[in-house]
């Protein structure tokens, strides 16, 4: 064979990533330091109350300020969009606040001022009055509360399963999922061991490290929005809902971001710019502090009642599950969030009786929507904690016992959605052997303890889903790939350009990736909930095959051998007679689905895939201080086959690392609906100190039929079996269980001195 | 923050006469809380006078059995100093703690202990060991110094020049930080000195205290059974989103026992 054709696999190469030179030397291109003629920038006035009306806002001191362009409340933005309410599932939240305020943060009114540090003062000086309402902040208390945060449901008509909730009152739920199988009560009444305990989750914040950004340019019949977003295609859709525009007058286009984590998903001040800059017919750009990333978006808290039988020989035959979703005070994609994830509340478990009930609450704190795992954390916290508590309880060793009720291919899933590509075992055999689970372990001695444990959870893909690529090849080979997925750092743009070289049979080094610009960029609903590699791959997949065909083809016509870049080039040579012309490729994929019926919660297709994560922790605990180390953390996931082997290592650690900060030190901590602590001098978020003493991460050997190149989505995995891993190995090392996150040295210490029968009191 | 003027004498004697001369102006130094609370506008001085590089501030010296550190010698050079290292392991290993290298570069003893943080490190040192505080006016004893949460015997346009600590025979601090800020959660500093046992404790109170029971039940007994025997009344302690005032009283005197262990276990009395 001649050596010139046997070219080198993209996939499953660890390209370097494209933009990595840029980053470490600065060049990249972030939103924040663009830089517009006659620019305004604005500043925030917040709600100090949890909720009430609004009597008055007094101005005219913020106004009184030299430099100060205008003061906009949600009064002016009315005046422009007459019912200017927005959010993915509900509109239900307002550019400003209207009429009233829901939560401590809320923004009330905008300064805007040529000069930031003068938008700030200014703001500093508005006050208003307010009529007082009670309020409610717990999700247990809140769902059945006489307090209601909104009068009336108002639900967007983007998801038919929230049409029912059109115009209801007198409640706070915004979204109830039910799934029923078979019959949970009559097992309970039968079974030889029934379980049942109630778990909890704190809010946290995702602290992107670049805060959000936004900045509108209007133009002469349209607008141009520069932001930091994951979805830019739905940020167009938005706000030309708002503004009653058609879609093609509304640009939308990112840079860089600075992390996501789900945060940028949907709208969220992008609305806000683009009303100011509107009124002011100037460009406005806002950058938020850190501290009022707080106030934007979080993570739900939940409360999760869970409640097994058990058999003799220690399988799982029922399982009831009662999820409290705290969403705050606007839905944003809170009701996804208990939806998507809900449905997975019974874990990796073949388990033939089914009840779940799992509600998205409004409370009047801070809003809660998607967040790196997108739910998923938060219940694996519970059915994993739940899962060892049963097994210690049952003298099973855990392993054991989870792969005694393990999901395996095959299996119907409570849904009734058969598993497929899903290597549950494989996960808990691989997590196993590298922790060494069947040989002695040092347990430690005096007030150093040790223990180990592990967790597997499970995901499901947010669906249907539609994702758009485009390839342009030029007429030296090289290409450009024109698509919507946003690189935040999760490195996506080298991964799809490596697709579009495997396809055309080029090098990944000769495909470069355009950032989302929403004029050139075709559709994509979003980069979220790990669909890209699945969704986007799959339509750059055939993008780039519907490029190579024409290729082909051409290749054909003017008598060349296609092989790589260069007879690419000889072909375009020889039609157009110079180097010119490009080649186009399109393609699109919609993932299959069929939706939950409304009733049973069931369905034959509930994803398109499966997502599957497990962690093993070995740890030391301090028992004089409740001090935890990390001494090694061990993630195994199933994400198909890795495109790019490094990236998905630093996908596993990063999601992992993020729940670790998440499962021992992470809080938004309120008092009366006021946060405490919204800065990172007292909100602490792992650095380099705070990493485990080891870190291993594998990805399976595996393959999705259903994915492009047999890959899959793996941005959260590395999430799901952190907390409970963690959880489980404090109980092996102190024999203390843990029911509330986060595991603070204070939460620990308090359960060492309730063991001994000494309760540390308050 | 507000506007201000920015000032930089070239003398100790000029410093001072700016102080004397605008009543709203503050010393700068290395400025880690100074500079936040001005971006929180939470002050409004009308000049900032910058001592940090006045050489009257500055030094690091053993004399006549004391080590004298100057006010504005930064904590990275505590935690560094062959002098320190050498007379006083202790010391240097408390500045090695000090919130983050970002904190030990900029921020300044003087600065620490003449803000006297209720969780800032230095005062327990200075505390425990007895420590002078020198002014361009006068000498201040520890004991005198130190008078509740961000309050000292400082008055108006007075500036610490350096800090006086008797070297002990034996010393050691041992610290939980907060895992965000770096700051004192509790922190316990425990020195013999001239055959007086002296014990501080700082984050756990409204301000740095001593914390008497341990020095007397160490003067009987140099051992950390002494402290692990003592009942520590939570009434009194800090509570807050941090800590509630019991694991506080927990830490105290677990930290307590961990410093003399490290005295107890180490000739050269290093940290915990």
């Amino acid at each position: 064979m001649d050596a010139k054709v046997i070219k080198e696999e993209q996939i499953g190469r660890s390209v370097p990533r494209m933009e990595g030179a840029a980053k470490v030397t600065g060049r990249a291109e972030y939103i924040h330091n663009i830089r517009l003629p006659g620019v305004l920038h604005g500043k925030m006035f917040r709600s100090r109350i949890a909720h009430g009306r609004i009597v008055s806002i007094d101005t005219s001191a913020a106004r009184a300020v030299a430099g100060v362009h205008s003061v906009v409340t949600g009064e002016d933005i009315q005046r422009l969009i007459a019912e200017p309410y927005y959010g993915p599932a509900f509109h239900d939240q307002p550019v400003l606040a209207l009429h009233k305020v829901r939560y401590v943060g809320e923004p009330v009114a905008v300064v805007l001022a040529t000069d930031p540090h003068v938008a700030e003062y200014a703001a500093g000086l508005i006050t208003a009055q307010y009529e007082e309402l009670p309020a409610v902040f717990n999700e247990v208390e809140a769902a059945t509360s006489p307090i209601h945060v909104h009068d009336e449901l108002k639900p967007a008509i983007t998801f038919p399963d929230l049409k029912h909730l059109k115009g209801k009152r007198g409640t706070n739920i915004a979204l109830d999922y039910k799934l029923r199988r078979g019959d949970v009560e009559a097992q309970f009444a039968s079974a030889a061991h029934v379980f049942e305990h109630e778990f909890h989750t704190q809010h946290i914040m995702h602290t992107p490290f670049e805060p959000f950004v936004a900045l509108a340019e209007p133009m002469d019949d349209s607008i141009t929005i520069h932001t930091s977003t994951q979805m830019p295609a739905y940020v167009r859709l938005e706000i030309a809902r708002l503004l009653g525009w058609p879609e093609n007058k509304v640009k939308v286009r990112t840079a860089w971001l600075g992390g996501g984590f789900g945060a940028k998903v949907y709208v969220k001040i992008e609305p806000m710019v683009v009303a100011l800059a509107l009124l002011a017919r100037r460009p406005v750009k806002m950058s938020l502090t850190m501290e009022e990333q707080f106030y934007v978006i979080g993570k739900h808290a939940t409360t999760f009642r869970i409640k097994s039988a058990v058999t003799a020989d220690g399988r799982i035959s029922a399982r009831k599950c009662e999820v409290f979703w705290n969403g705050g005070a606007y839905a944003d994609i809170g009701p996804r969030v208990s939806q998507k994830s809900g449905f997975t509340s019974t874990g990796p478990y073949r388990i033939e009786h089914a009840q779940i009930d799992s509600a998205e609450i409004y409370t009047n704190l801070p809003p809660a929507g998607a967040f790196r795992g997108f739910g998923i954390p938060q219940l694996v916290w519970a059915y994993e904690s739940h899962t060892d508590i049963i097994a210690r309880a049952l003298n099973i060793d855990p392993l054991e016992f989870r792969r005694r009720n393990i999901l395996r291919e095959g299996d119907e899933h409570p849904t009734g959605t058969a598993m497929r590509d899903a290597e549950f075992e494989e996960v808990l055999v691989r997590i196993s052997a590298r922790m060494g689970w069947d040989q002695p372990f040092d347990r430690g001695t005096g007030t150093k303890r040790r223990g180990r444990g592990i967790a597997i959870g499970v995901k499901a893909s947010i669906a249907p889903t539609t994702s758009f690529a485009l390839v342009n090849v030029s007429a030296d080979g090289s290409a450009v790939l024109f698509c919507n997925t946003i690189d935040m750092g999760q490195g996506s743009n080298t991964s799809m350009a490596q697709l579009v070289a495997q396809v055309l049979g080029t090098s990944s080094e000769r495909v470069r990736v355009t950032q989302a610009d929403t004029d050139v960029t075709p559709f994509d609903m979003g980069t979220l909930g790990s669909r890209s590699m699945f969704h986007m791959g799959h339509a750059v997949r055939l993008a780039a095959e519907h490029a190579r065909e024409q290729l082909e083809a051409l290749c054909a016509e003017t008598g060349i051998e296609y092989q790589d870049e260069h007879s690419i080039a000889q072909a375009f040579r020889k039609k157009f007679g110079m180097q010119a012309g490009n080649i186009f490729g399109v393609g699109h994929y919609t993932s299959r689905y069929q939706p939950a019926d409304h009733d049973t919660g069931m369905s034959k297709e509930i994803t398109p895939f499966w997502m599957i994560g497990g962690t093993g922790i070995e740890l030391e605990v301090d028992t004089e201080t409740g001090h935890v180390t990390i001494l090694r953390m061990v993630n195994v996931v199933d994400a198909g086959r890795a495109v790019n082997p490094r990236v998905v290592d630093t996908q596993i650690s990063g999601a992992a690392l993020m729940q670790m900060g998440a499962t021992l030190s992470e809080e938004m901590v309120f008092n009366e609906g006021e946060l405490t602590n919204p800065s990172l001098a007292f909100y602490k978020i792992p650095g380099m100190r705070d990493m485990p003493v080891a870190i291993e991460n594998e990805a399976l050997e595996a393959e999705t039929r259903s994915g492009p190149f047999g890959a899959k989505g793996v941005g959260e995995s590395g999430t799901f079996g952190v907390s409970p891993a963690i959880a489980n190995a404090i109980d092996d090392a102190i024999g203390v269980r843990l029911y509330s996150l986060p595991l603070t040295p204070e939460a620990i210490y308090r359960g060492i001195c309730a063991a001994r029968g000494e309760p540390l009191v308050d | 923050m507000y506007e201000f003027s920015y000032v930089k004498p070239a003398s100790l004697d000029e410093a001072a006469q700016l102080l004397a001369n605008h009543d709203d102006a503050k010393p700068l130094s290395g400025g880690m809380t100074l500079i936040p609370t001005l971006k929180q506008r939470l002050a409004q001085p009308s000049h900032l006078i910058d001592i940090a590089a006045l050489t009257e501030l500055r030094g690091i010296e053993v004399t006549a059995g004391q080590l004298i550190i100057g006010a504005a010698t930064r904590h990275i050079e505590v935690a560094t100093s062959m002098t320190v290292r050498t007379a006083l392991p202790a010391l240097a290993a408390l500045a090695s703690t000090i919130g983050d290298p970002q904190v030990r570069n900029r921020g300044t003893l003087g600065g620490s202990v003449a803000n006297n943080d209720p969780n800032a490190d230095y005062p327990a040192a200075v505390l425990a060991l007895g420590a002078t505080v020198h002014t361009q006016r006068r000498a201040i004893a520890a004991d005198d110094f130190f008078q509740g949460v961000f309050t000292t015997a400082i008055e108006e346009g007075e500036l610490i020049t350096r800090i006086a600590f008797p070297l002990p025979t034996r010393a050691a601090y041992a610290k939980f930080p907060h895992p965000a800020s770096g700051f004192a959660m509790t922190g316990v500093f425990v020195a013999e000195t001239g055959g007086r046992v002296r014990v501080a404790v700082t984050g756990a109170g409204p301000g740095v205290f001593r914390w008497r029971e341990a020095e007397a039940a160490l003067a009987d007994r140099f051992a950390a059974e002494s402290i692990e025997a003592l009942v520590v009344d939570p009434s009194g302690l800090n509570a807050d989103i941090h800590a509630p005032a019991e694991y506080r009283a927990n830490l105290m005197k677990v930290l307590a026992s961990r410093a003399l262990r490290a005295i107890l276990n180490s000739s050269e009395g290093a940290v915990a």
